[in-house]
Formats: structure tokens, C-alpha cells, sequence
């Protein structure tokens, strides 16, 4: 076997092996529409390919209050049930914990396991329709299976009940992003060093920190602590619409240097009464943040109106048509519908597991750290 | 004293059978000394001086399983958060000390864990406070390890009496037997320790599952009320369930229950409450203790409630449940969780045969998780999860 050894390979210089291919160059761009086809039948195309991954559904709470429901047969008291988010094309959404105002301490973190209890009892129920998933590839899969992903998550602030411990209960119960406002570590006044390590410790666990209607204070702390993409899991853009949840165009400018996620939210107070002015809004975020920084949040059965033509889960497809009309390309939409979000969860997950690497599990106190 | 050879033969059968040990509070231990900061309580090394537990004595003890209980405090708000970061230490502890602890859920896992020569570790909350009423956050729980429940701890809760609390309900209210039938549907075992009589019947009644006493002794050997009446026990074969008797001196030794008794009243006449720590009422406490020196339990008193408690129920309805770091004093031999062996020589030269012991230290608590599990897999092909309220159920 000595003779294997006698013609040594020569290192490579450097430069030699610039001709070969960029390993991380992105896949060139297959489209799945025929450009000479109406707008609403590429729409539906292009949606088959890159369903939505929908960043808010407040169907959680809305649930807990109706006796009884099915959804994969319909359900007319709720704006999303199985056959309407078949026919409109939505292949993972996110279910927020969110509670009332006024739940907090023991009743914040119980009305919490309830509400992660209830998810998993109506996704159990619902097998032919829906599937739990805790991390980007289980979207996938579940979409592969022909199920809705359904992650868990935002929970609002105050169901951690100001403990790093009770944070990893809950993500060991599978919740996946957490909102940073309404605690005291995390309120109009920024982010204290509690919630510092609060992030630190989601980025270990890889939970998203949700900024939604977080103070520019905590937004911009945020942005320099976490590991890991942010995600706005309701806000459109505050140029276009004053509302105090939509971004302001530096922030969106900032949040497109972070590789963040903006979910511009589909209620007539956000974005407005029409198609058209969600579609300003998309535009206006994909110009100021990127387009690989937008994508969309039904927001539906949070109590909110919504655009005329996006009443409910299925009407996604109007929306693409518009912008289709609008000439945004098929690659910029599949970011928009559906890899953006892949794209943060995957490296939400690539971040904690290598944290997990570095970090022990924290046990900093509120009561230490803010004092 | 027990002789040697009977430690060596005790110490022997225990490589083969471990003890499942069905309570002990060092996550508890741990909250209180040093707020979960596990590198300051490493218990890969001995911890003589702080715990009753770590791993060299549970080793030393022939543990093989243990339930760590995820006890809170039922006099104070925020029971739910604290059982969350309760449940969060235990997982933590998993995952510092992999090739001791073994995560279990199952009966078969905690085989599994025997075969590896791993510990297996399990869960169970003390007290029904942890759920804050709700059978919501009970399904939270189980999805988070916990496989039994104790109904309350010292204090009454909204829906099951305790055995140390004024009567109220007069045992279950119906939200407490719907609790019940929830953790049969589950797969948690119903815990009768800490309840009163009339809870432990009604729980009994209303339990399609083997029930288990984590840790209470027999109370016709000694009368205290965390003890298990006759009565209850003669149900156990009927049942299935199983009694793991426990060690503390003032539940188990009729002598130590008077001076505590006598103790406390001391406190009560200075107007001090009998539970306080406070520096004045610890002087008195002492100055007590100088005047009445305190009885001390030894491994017999332990060895006189199991042969009783096997007259009553059976063989195939004990076991052992210690509460070590739970109880400020231990029995004599049974010191801290290297003492099983002790208590196993003990009851071998009292002519209990390997078998017996084998079931007495591992066979029936596997057992009874196994059974819930059976009957849970039988209940959830029958009906999905209940969200009765107690509002609904008991107005």
C-alpha cells in the first residue's frame, strides 16, 4: 500500500480552486406558473409550490369558547378551518398563546398551559388536517404529509412569569415563539438585563423572539442581543399607516441589516380596508427591509377586521394575484409565502443548537439582574 | 443490630431488584438552598453537609429508580409557576448527570433504566394546588413528565381534603373526582399521601387505576394522620395500588409524634405559629429540645409498619418512599439515601424471602405505573380530554 503515498498531492494555492462552483450559491430559481396565464391562476400555481407560512392565528383563544367545532369538516364561527386554508394555499401557521389583557402571575402561566394544552388537543383531533411541528424541517415534512404545520407560539411575555425555568418548561411543551412585550423586563422602557438574558436563553432554546408591538427601545436592544432572526409576527409599515404595531422605516431599514422577519398582517387597521393597501404595504416593506425580510400574517380570528377580498384563510390567492399584477417575481413571492420563514425557524434551529453547545442552561434571576 | 452477612445479602438482592423510592425533595432541597444553581449543590460528588441525596449515596443505597417530587408550597400564590420551574430543575439535573439519571416516563423505561444500571427518574407533584384547578394545565404537567399527583398537600385545596386541614369537602368534591378520572385517562398516578381518610376512600372509589401512597406509613402502628388506616389498606389487593411506606420519625414513631405534639403546643403557648423558624421561636424550640430530648426512630420502627402494612395488604402492595430532603430528621440507619440496605437486612432477618423483597423495593411500584398506563391506553379509546371547570361541577 506504500506506493499510494508516492505522488503527494500538491496543496492547493491559494486561487486555485476559484473555478470551482460557489457550494452555497442559491439553487437557480425553478418557476411553477405560466407567465401568459391570468394572475389568480398564477397565483394558485405558484401557492401550490410555496404554500404560506402564516405568522398569527388567533384561533387558539377562539376555539376556547365554542363548544363544539370541527375543523376539517368547516367551521362558519371562525375565519380558518382546514378546507379554507387548503383553498388558500396555507402550509404552516403559527397559534398564538396570546391572553387577555389582565392575566398575569400564576393565572398568566396556568391560562398558558391551557392554551398549549388546547392546541394539541384540537391538532389531535384533527389528524387528517393538521400537524404539530417544533422546528423548519417539521414544516416541511408536514407539508409534504399534506398536513398544516401548526407551530405553537407567540406567547405573550407575561406567561414566563419573569423565570428562565418556566421558559423551558413551556419550550419543552413545545412553544416556539415568545412576544417581548407587557413584562417588566420588557416594556416601553427597553429591554432590561433580565430580559437580556431572557433572549439569550430563547436563542439557546430556539424561540423566536416576537416584536410586535415591542418598544423601539426593546426592538433595537433586541436586534444587537439575539443570535438568531427576529420575526415581527404582526406589523406592516408605519409610513403607509400610523398604527403603534407597524414599523417606522428605520427600524424596517435595521431589521432588513439583521436578516429579520416583518409578517405584514392582513386587518383592515394595520394595513387597510383593500387588497391594494396590504399590497402598499408588502412593497414598501420588500423595498425598505428586502425581500428576503417580508412575509405574511393572516392574523385571522384575533378579533380584528379584515381588507375586503381577505376575509378568511382562503383568500391568500387574491392577495398574490395583486402583487403578481404588481410584477413582483415568482421567487420573490415564494420568499414572501413561504422560504422567509423557513429561513428564520432553520436558523433559529442552527443557532440554539450550537448555543447548546456553549451555553449551560441559564439560572439568572429577574431578582438579581434588575434588582 | 443486623449482622453482616445479612447487609451483604441485602446489598446483593438490591444489585438485582433497586429500590424505587417514591418520594424525595431534593429539587425542592435545591430551590431553597441555593435557587437551582446546580454547580453549587454538584451531587456527582457527596453532599453530606447540605442534602440527604446525591449520587454517590443513592448508589450506595441500591436506588434504582426515584420519583422526584416537584413539591411547592400550598400556602402561597404562583403554585403553577413554581411546579414549572420545579419540573425545569429535574430536567436539568437529566441533563447534567445523563450517566446516572435516567429520564423515565413508563414502566418501560424505568426496566430499561435498571438493565442500563442507570436511575431511573421520574416525576410526581405533591398537592393538587399545583394545577390551580384546572385540568388543562393537569394534561400540561403529564405532557411534562409528571406521572403522579399527590390530591393536596397539608393544606385543604378548592376540590380534595387534606389530612392535616380542617374537613371541608368531607373528602373529593365532584371537580376532584372528575381530577380523578382525568389522571386515570392520563396516566398519572393517583397519590394518596398527605390526604385525609375520607379523600383516600373517595379517591378509591371514584380511581378506574391503582392508586399509590408515595410516602405514608401504617396508622395502626402509629397514630398520625399521614398514615394509612387499616381500612384503606385492606383495599389496596382490590385496588391494585401500592403503599410506600416512609421514614419520617414524627409520622412513624408514636414517641416522636407526642414530643412533636408537645413541641409544638410549646410554640403555640408562646404565641409563636408551630411551623415558624423564626430566630426566637428556634430558641425556644431548643431550649425544648434540652429539656425533652427528642426520640429517635431507628430502622425497626420502619420494619414494624412494613410487617404490619403487609399483614393488611399483601406483599404485592408495598413499597418504599422516604421523603429524604423533605424532613429535617431521619431514622437512625436510615440516615440519608445510602441507608436502603439497612432497612432491607433489617426485614431479612425477619424472615422476609428474597422475593418479597424484590417486590417490596422494585417489582410493585413498576408495576402500578405500568397498570395506569394500561388503563390509560383503555380510558383514551373511550373519551377524549375533559375541560370540566370546577365552577361547572361544584358551583
Amino acid at each position: 500500500m506504500a506506493d499510494l503515498q508516492d505522488e503527494l498531492h500538491a496543496a492547493a494555492e491559494v486561487g486555485t480552486l476559484d473555478g470551482l462552483p460557489d457550494p452555497f450559491a442559491a439553487e437557480p430559481y425553478t418557476p411553477v406558473s405560466d407567465p401568459d396565464d391570468a394572475p389568480l391562476e398564477r397565483a394558485h400555481a405558484i401557492l401550490a409550490a410555496h404554500p404560506v407560512a402564516d405568522g398569527y392565528s388567533g384561533l387558539p383563544w377562539a376555539l376556547r369558547h365554542l363548544p363544539w367545532y370541527d375543523l376539517e369538516l368547516g367551521e362558519s364561527s371562525v375565519d380558518t378551518d382546514v378546507p379554507r386554508m387548503r383553498e388558500g394555499h396555507v402550509g404552516a401557521l403559527f397559534w398564538s398563546l396570546h391572553l387577555p389583557e389582565g392575566l398575569a402571575g400564576d393565572r398568566a402561566v396556568g391560562a398558558t398551559l391551557e392554551q398549549l394544552d388546547l392546541v394539541k388537543t384540537v391538532v389531535q383531533a384533527h389528524p387528517e388536517g393538521l400537524r404539530l411541528a417544533y422546528a423548519a424541517g417539521q414544516l416541511t415534512d408536514a407539508r409534504n404529509c399534506g398536513r398544516v404545520a401548526v407551530l405553537l407560539g407567540p406567547a405573550g411575555a407575561a406567561a414566563l412569569g419573569d423565570s428562565l425555568g418556566i421558559l423551558r418548561s413551556l419550550h419543552a411543551l413545545g412553544l416556539r415563539a415568545l412576544t417581548l412585550s407587557g413584562a417588566s423586563w420588557a416594556s416601553g422602557a427597553g429591554l432590561t438585563r433580565f430580559g437580556e438574558e431572557v433572549v439569550r436563553e430563547m436563542n439557546r432554546l430556539g424561540v423566536l423572539a416576537d416584536l410586535s408591538g415591542a418598544s423601539a427601545d426593546t426592538i433595537r436592544r433586541v436586534f444587537a442581543v439575539s443570535k438568531a432572526p427576529v420575526v415581527f409576527t404582526r406589523s406592516a409599515a408605519r409610513a403607509l399607516r400610523p398604527h403603534p404595531a407597524n414599523l417606522p422605516d428605520d427600524l424596517l431599514a435595521e431589521l432588513g441589516a439583521v436578516k429579520g422577519l416583518c409578517m405584514v398582517p392582513l386587518t383592515a387597521e394595520q394595513t387597510g380596508p383593500f387588497v391594494r393597501d396590504v399590497a402598499d404595504h408588502l412593497d414598501h416593506v420588500r423595498e425598505v427591509a428586502g425581500p428576503e425580510c417580508v412575509a405574511l400574517s393572516g392574523t385571522y380570528d384575533a378579533g380584528t377586521a379584515h381588507p375586503q377580498d381577505l376575509g378568511d384563510a382562503s383568500c391568500y390567492p387574491h392577495l398574490v394575484a395583486e402583487l403578481l399584477h404588481r410584477g413582483w417575481s415568482e421567487p420573490d413571492l415564494a420568499l414572501l409565502t413561504w422560504g422567509n420563514a423557513q429561513r428564520v425557524l432553520r436558523t433559529a434551529d442552527f443557532t440554539a443548537r450550537a448555543a447548546q453547545q456553549r451555553r449551560e442552561p441559564s439560572t439568572a434571576k429577574i431578582a438579581d439582574l434588575d434588582g | 443490630m443486623t449482622s453482616v452477612s445479612f447487609l451483604d445479602e441485602a446489598r446483593e438482592l438490591l444489585r438485582e431488584f433497586p429500590v424505587v423510592d417514591g418520594h424525595n425533595d431534593l429539587p425542592y432541597a435545591l430551590r431553597e438552598q441555593v435557587r437551582y444553581d446546580l454547580a453549587a449543590r454538584d451531587i456527582a460528588v457527596p453532599q453530606n453537609a447540605h442534602l440527604h441525596t446525591d449520587l454517590p449515596r443513592l448508589r450506595e443505597g441500591g436506588v434504582g429508580a426515584q420519583y422526584w417530587s416537584v413539591y411547592v408550597r400550598s400556602d402561597l400564590p404562583d403554585a403553577v409557576p413554581a411546579t414549572l420551574e420545579q419540573i425545569d430543575c429535574v430536567r436539568q439535573l437529566l441533563a447534567r448527570y445523563p450517566a446516572d439519571l435516567a429520564p423515565a416516563l413508563t414502566a418501560a423505561d424505568m426496566e430499561a433504566a435498571r438493565a442500563e444500571g442507570r436511575i431511573a427518574s421520574l416525576m410526581g407533584a405533591e398537592g393538587g394546588h399545583s394545577i390551580a384547578n384546572s385540568l388543562g394545565t393537569l394534561r400540561g404537567l403529564y405532557a411534562l413528565g409528571v406521572r403522579y399527583m399527590t390530591l393536596t398537600h397539608n393544606d385543604n385545596n378548592d376540590w380534595a381534603d387534606s389530612a392535616t386541614d380542617e374537613p371541608r369537602a368531607g373528602g373529593l368534591t365532584a371537580f376532584g373526582r372528575a381530577v380523578v378520572r382525568e389522571m386515570n385517562r392520563l396516566g398519572m398516578l393517583v397519590d394518596l399521601s398527605h390526604v385525609a381518610v375520607t379523600t383516600m376512600r373517595d379517591a378509591l372509589d371514584a380511581t378506574s387505576a391503582p392508586v399509590i401512597f408515595s410516602h405514608s406509613s401504617s396508622r395502626a402502628v402509629c397514630d398520625h394522620p399521614r398514615n394509612i388506616p387499616d381500612d384503606v389498606l385492606e383495599r389496596l389487593p382490590g385496588n391494585g395500588g401500592v403503599a410506600m411506606v416512609t421514614f419520617v420519625p414524627k409520622f412513624v414513631l408514636q414517641a416522636a409524634v407526642d414530643w412533636t405534639a408537645a413541641a409544638d403546643e410549646n410554640l403555640r403557648s408562646h404565641g409563636f405559629h408551630h411551623l415558624d423558624t423564626g430566630e426566637e421561636a428556634m430558641k425556644l424550640h431548643r431550649a425544648f429540645e434540652e429539656r425533652n430530648p427528642r426520640p429517635v426512630a431507628t430502622v425497626a420502627t420502619v420494619a414494624d409498619h412494613l410487617d404490619h402494612m403487609r399483614e393488611v395488604a399483601g406483599i404485592d402492595h408495598l413499597g418504599i418512599g422516604g421523603d429524604y430532603d423533605g424532613t429535617a430528621f431521619t431514622p437512625d440507619g436510615l440516615n440519608d439515601v445510602s441507608g436502603y440496605p439497612n432497612l432491607v437486612a433489617e426485614l431479612l432477618e425477619r424472615g422476609w424471602s428474597p422475593s418479597d423483597l424484590a417486590k417490596l423495593t422494585w417489582q410493585n411500584a413498576v408495576r402500578v405505573l405500568g397498570a395506569a398506563e394500561d388503563v390509560a391506553r383503555a380510558l383514551q379509546a373511550t373519551r377524549g380530554p375533559s375541560n370540566a371547570t370546577i365552577e361547572e361541577l361544584d358551583g
